[in-house]
């Protein structure tokens, strides 16, 4: 069993005791009821200890009773707080992680993980106490069968086996025909994406009706597929109806001549025809074997998540400063592939620096680096002479702010995915102002209070939130080519706003423009992930291979 | 509620029920004979009347043989209902989706639309299971000894009854966990494909509270849901376990009375063997699949519960566009996105609208076909508002093009038909040369190929859409950065055609170069506009002036090629 399966497990430790007391004497009571019925009723022919039987029946259906209410109670508790502790957990790593870590997952394999892989895992504790008190009722039946007579256990096993034949015959058929109905419904479900896409053109058109009539030409089909579906569930409902009672019968009738040879009492042949149904409980077991295999699966894929190391931040301030950038001796390596190698370069604050290149030459590394999205395999980055890694989280993201050509908005309203801290309406305005991003949110049915996800935006659209987000740094800006989906003249007057920026930020531009590379006062040309040359726009100009990174 | 159960009704109301029903009886039949075979058998073997037992318990194959038959046709039945159901909700989904645009529909189509016709197949059976059960019970009972009948079914059928009441404590908590539920993955979502920007920003603890929430409301909701479930166990200690002691309790009187042990027996089996299990699972099927098929059905007909607001007929004469004081905000508290916009567009007329991006071109558009009605101040399309005409007739009168092309799997031919599907042959072969899709056509395989909407670029989509805008009957065509794909010859040369095809042309322009070939152009800056011809907007436009700058020939910044104007 893996640490993690046992992490899940102890986790639930408070619980399972109580769990496994109830859950055993529930089976217990199950196993004992059939006996003290048929006593009960022999007793009350023989006319002999009634009141005792009677008793001993209502006090074991009482235990069962309480056992029952105990068991939802606790087993609620522990599955929901577990998953709960599960779930916190799996959220916190995952966004502490960074980018580095988490980039091996696929975000929607990430939510599986968190939203139905933890219920899963949960029921670690739970499943094991259940898979050992639900081996109990068969198993002990089939002793308490053999006890009885031992013809009635070979009875059993003769009914058993047919059980067996139906349910595997009914698996296998359904499996073909549930797929050809699931590939019907997928393509209606393709056509009628391939519509959504195109709704303002059949809007316009008046053509709802035709598109309808369209996707629906399927429909015969899946209706035929589904058919199909009830007559495989119909031919293995008849069988099982033939197969159920014979179990039972086989045992009635071994039983009955047993009762008839006085080898066994009429409340004993009743207890007989019972534990036969108990037995018959076996096939219940691969239920609770399932939610064992679940429960490991989902601790397992837990612990890949947890696996992955948070993000460690140092615990130093930054001193006083301007906001100077030094790159000393960094490259980055991963696995044999070399992005950045050897990168020297000392920023002077406040300065606007563009970084030019030709697509795959580091841009992004060297901007992800400035920001801290990634650590360097050598050498290290400071800022004003502090490397980032000892400088403090919240010190950190203070002074630095990144924006990115896709930016991924997180928040609940668009005015808190420009500002997590909910305080500042004042710099979230000034912002947006900045970033010309409130030219459009104000024309938002509920300006900065629309929900995020009410918000469809266009690529400048999230640009523009996405700078505006960036915009609050105090020391540094790195833009990663994070103004590319906007208009020119948008993008000119944000420009403007950057280079007369009053706060005197350090300003590390990702472009593909040259407009942007002539405006900085230092450009850098990465190339092949080595710094080519630094230089302004204008000297690096007379170099043809330099013209043609824009060409 | 009422309306999904009224829903579930109205599925039932057909000739297949019936059926169903009326299988049922052979289906009753082994859980009917059940006790009784039991009681008998028992009795016989007692009396030491061997084969007579063995005989009652043939019987009870023998019955169970007829039941399979009857198990048969009730699944057969059973599908026939339900089949119908899906299609309706498959109908219902697709119209909804075309209707509203909402994308969820998709996930709506092939996850709900299941659970739905799940939890009503599974409701149907398990609820007539339960009456076969009872009717069946209640007919062995009263054969074998209707005193023991009166002591068994009225607490059984107090049990149920009181299970029924629980169920409407449930709803709402089921509801509430499953609302976290579908949050939790929203949230989880947009925070996992955001932690680089969660990182740059430090907002780790922020990102965290998003996802915490739904999953705090999920576990209350859920351990609130724990005491629903202690309630039910309480029921079916009255349903399930009390008609058994009463039955032991009374048993001595009972046998006082003439009943026999077999009699007895048969009595706790059926309490046992059918009561029991018929009321855990109708009890867990009402709980569980009751409840998913009444929320889940529920999100489907709110999704799908439009109303089709009735056009009024008028007739339009031409298509002049007239807009006088036009403004349009897309909420109350929002800020108009145009303002008091006055404009008319004669017959005949080539105009491109500029503006950067957001400004509200598109919402103009949008306008101007009739697909958004103005907040204030008037548009009239050929004299009359477009929301007074039918949808055919406006489709004659006007054509959009959007900037997402829509393109079909289905033939090329098809794709270009589309707006006017008795084409003939010359009219397409002409409308392709003009806007210059031939090569197009041709790499696609001719007029026959079939069509893969994913392996089409979203420049040659643009082309097919513009082919089939240029057979369009409609006289006024709306270009809305339908070709912001397109390298600029080809942007050229498809505008051109349109230009040449007679009729009004509205630009809405992705370069600034459309516009330089427009007649007038409209430039839109906040919600301000600015109307004229290219000379004279040099002259009265700054915004106008700053978006030509950067496209001079000549200039440095031009290496960029053609800037996007929007």
């Amino acid at each position: 069993m893996s640490e993690d399966f046992r992490a899940v497990v102890r986790r639930g430790r408070g619980w399972l005791p109580v769990l496994g007391v109830t859950a055993l004497l529930g089976s217990g009571v199950a196993l004992a009821l059939p006996t003290a019925l048929g006593r009960s009723v022999d007793a009350i022919v023989t006319h002999h200890g009634y009141g005792k039987w009677f008793a001993l029946t209502a006090g074991l259906i009482t235990i069962g009773i309480v056992c029952a209410l105990v068991e939802v109670f606790t087993g609620t508790a522990c599955v929901v707080s577990t998953t709960a502790w599960l779930r916190h957990r799996l959220v916190s790593n995952v966004v502490r992680s960074g980018p580095d870590g988490t980039r091996e997952f696929d975000t929607g394999d990430l939510v599986t993980r968190v939203s139905s892989n933890a219920v899963d895992a949960a029921q670690a504790g739970p499943a094991i106490v259940n898979a050992i008190a639900a081996i109990v009722p068969p198993a002990g039946s089939l002793l308490l069968l053999a006890l009885i007579d031992p013809w009635l256990a070979a009875a059993f096993f003769g009914g058993i086996l047919l059980v067996i034949g139906v349910l595997w015959v009914f698996a296998r058929r359904t499996a073909e025909i549930s797929l050809a109905y699931q590939e019907t419904q997928g393509r209606i479900a393709g056509l009628l994406t391939e519509a959504l896409t195109g709704l303002r053109t059949i809007t316009a058109a008046g053509t709802n009706a035709r598109e309808e009539r369209r996707i629906l030409a399927l429909l015969p089909e899946l209706h035929k597929h589904g058919l199909l579906t009830w007559r495989v569930l119909a031919r293995s409902g008849a069988q099982a109806a033939i197969v159920g009672p014979l179990v039972l019968v086989a045992v009635l009738a071994v039983g009955g001549l047993q009762l008839v040879a006085g080898r066994i009492t009429a409340g004993e042949l009743f207890a007989a025809g019972q534990y036969a149904v108990l037995g018959a409980g076996l096939g219940g077991l691969t239920g609770v074997l399932g939610e064992l295999a679940r429960a490991r699966a989902g601790s397992r894929r837990a612990g890949e998540v947890f696996a992955v190391e948070t993000v460690a931040h140092g615990t130093l301030s930054l001193p006083g400063g301007p906001g100077r950038l030094t790159f000393d001796g960094v490259s980055v390596i991963v696995g044999e592939k070399v992005l950045l190698a050897h990168v020297n370069l000392d920023l002077p604050g406040g300065a606007t620096v563009a970084v030019v290149g030709p697509s795959g030459a580091g841009k992004s590394v060297l901007a992800a680096l400035a920001a801290r999205l990634r650590d360097p395999s050598e050498g290290q980055v400071l800022l004003d002479g502090v490397p980032l890694q000892a400088v403090n989280r919240q010190t950190l993201r203070a002074a630095i702010g990144c924006a990115f050509e896709r930016p991924q908005l997180v928040g609940t309203t668009v005015g808190d995915a420009i500002s997590h801290h909910a305080i500042s309406t004042v710099r979230t305005l000034a912002a947006a102002r900045a970033t010309h991003a409130h030219d459009f949110v104000s024309r938002l049915p509920d300006g900065y209070r629309t929900p995020l996800l009410k918000a469809p935006m266009s690529g400048g659209e999230k640009q523009r939130l996405g700078l505006a987000r960036a915009w609050p740094a105090s020391r540094l800006l790195v833009l990663d080519d994070a103004t590319s989906s906007l208009d020119t003249a948008t993008e000119m007057q944000i420009s403007k706003t950057l280079t007369e920026d009053r706060h005197r930020r350090t300003r590390l531009i990702v472009t593909h423009r040259t407009a942007t590379a002539a405006r900085a006062d230092l450009v850098i040309w990465l190339d092949g992930g080595m710094v080519r040359a630094t230089g302004t726009h204008a000297e690096l100009w007379q170099d043809a291979c330099y013209r043609e990174v824009f060409g | 509620m009422n309306r999904e159960l009224r829903y579930g009704f109205a599925a039932l109301r057909k000739p297949p029920a019936l059926k169903l029903a009326a299988w049922s009886v052979p289906e009753i039949l082994p859980t009917a004979i059940y006790g009784v075979a039991v009681a008998h058998a028992t009795d016989s073997f007692l009396a030491g009347h061997a084969w007579q037992g063995i005989a009652w318990l043939a019987g009870l194959v023998a019955t169970a043989c007829l039941g399979a038959a009857g198990a048969h046709q009730v699944y057969a039945r059973l599908g026939e209902l339900v089949e119908p159901l899906r299609d309706d909700l498959v109908r219902r989904v697709v119209a909804g989706a075309l209707h509203t645009g909402d994308e969820a529909a998709v996930a709506r189509l092939n996850r709900q639309v299941e659970i739905v016709r799940d939890t009503f197949a599974g409701l149907v059976l398990v609820i007539r299971n339960f009456g076969v059960t009872l009717f069946g019970v209640l007919a062995g009972l009263l054969s074998l000894a209707p005193m023991v009948a009166v002591f068994v079914v009225p607490p059984f059928l107090l049990g149920f009854a009181a299970s029924l009441a629980v169920l409407g404590v449930a709803a709402g908590r089921v509801r509430a966990s499953l609302k976290a539920d579908e949050e939790l993955a929203t949230a989880a979502g947009m925070v996992f494909s955001g932690v680089r920007d969660i990182t740059a920003t430090g907002s780790e603890e922020f990102a965290e509270r998003i996802v915490g929430r739904p999953i705090d409301e999920q576990a209350a909701a859920e351990r609130s849901l724990a005491r629903v479930a202690a309630l039910r166990t309480l029921c079916f200690a009255l349903g399930g376990w009390a008609p058994l002691l009463i039955l032991l309790a009374t048993g001595p009187w009972l046998v006082g009375q003439g009943v026999s042990t077999g009699t007895l027996l048969g009595g706790l089996t059926y309490v046992l063997i059918s009561l029991q299990p018929a009321l855990n699972t109708v009890m867990g099927a009402l709980g569980d699949s009751g409840l998913r098929y009444v929320i889940t059905l529920g999100r489907i007909l709110d999704s799908t519960a439009y109303q089709l607001a009735p056009r009024p007929m008028t007739d339009s004469k031409g298509h002049q566009l007239r807009l006088r004081g036009l403004t349009f905000a897309y909420g109350p508290k929002a800020e108009p996105v145009l303002a008091d916009l006055d404009l008319t567009v004669t017959e005949g007329e080539h105009l491109a609208v500029v503006g950067p991006s957001g400004i509200g071109k598109s919402t103009l558009a949008a306008l101007v076909c009739g697909m958004l009605t103005p907040t204030s101040g008037r548009l009239l399309l050929g004299g009359v508002p477009p929301s007074e005409l039918s949808t055919d007739r406006l489709a004659m009168t006007r054509v959009l093009i959007p900037q997402e092309a829509y393109i079909f799997t289905g033939t090329v031919l098809e794709n270009l038909v589309y707006l006017l599907p008795d084409a003939s042959a010359a009219e397409v072969g002409q409308a392709i040369d003009a806007v210059g899709a031939g090569a197009l056509v041709d790499r696609l395989g001719g007029l026959e190929a079939r069509l893969r909407p994913a392996d089409l670029s979203p420049g040659e989509r643009q082309l097919i859409a513009l082919t089939r805008a240029y057979l369009s009957p409609a006289p006024l065509v709306v270009l809305d950065e339908a070709t912001c794909f397109l390298d600029p010859d080809t942007e050229r040369r498809a505008e051109e055609a349109f230009a040449a095809r007679g009729g009004t042309l509205i630009v809405i322009a992705h370069r600034i170069s459309s516009a330089l070939r427009a007649r007038r152009i409209l430039v839109l800056d906040g919600n301000k506009a600015a109307l004229g011809t290219h000379q004279t907007l040099l002259r009265t436009s700054p915004l106008y002036r700053e978006l030509l700058g950067h496209w001079q020939p000549g200039n440095q910044v031009q290496r960029d090629q053609i800037q996007p104007a929007s």
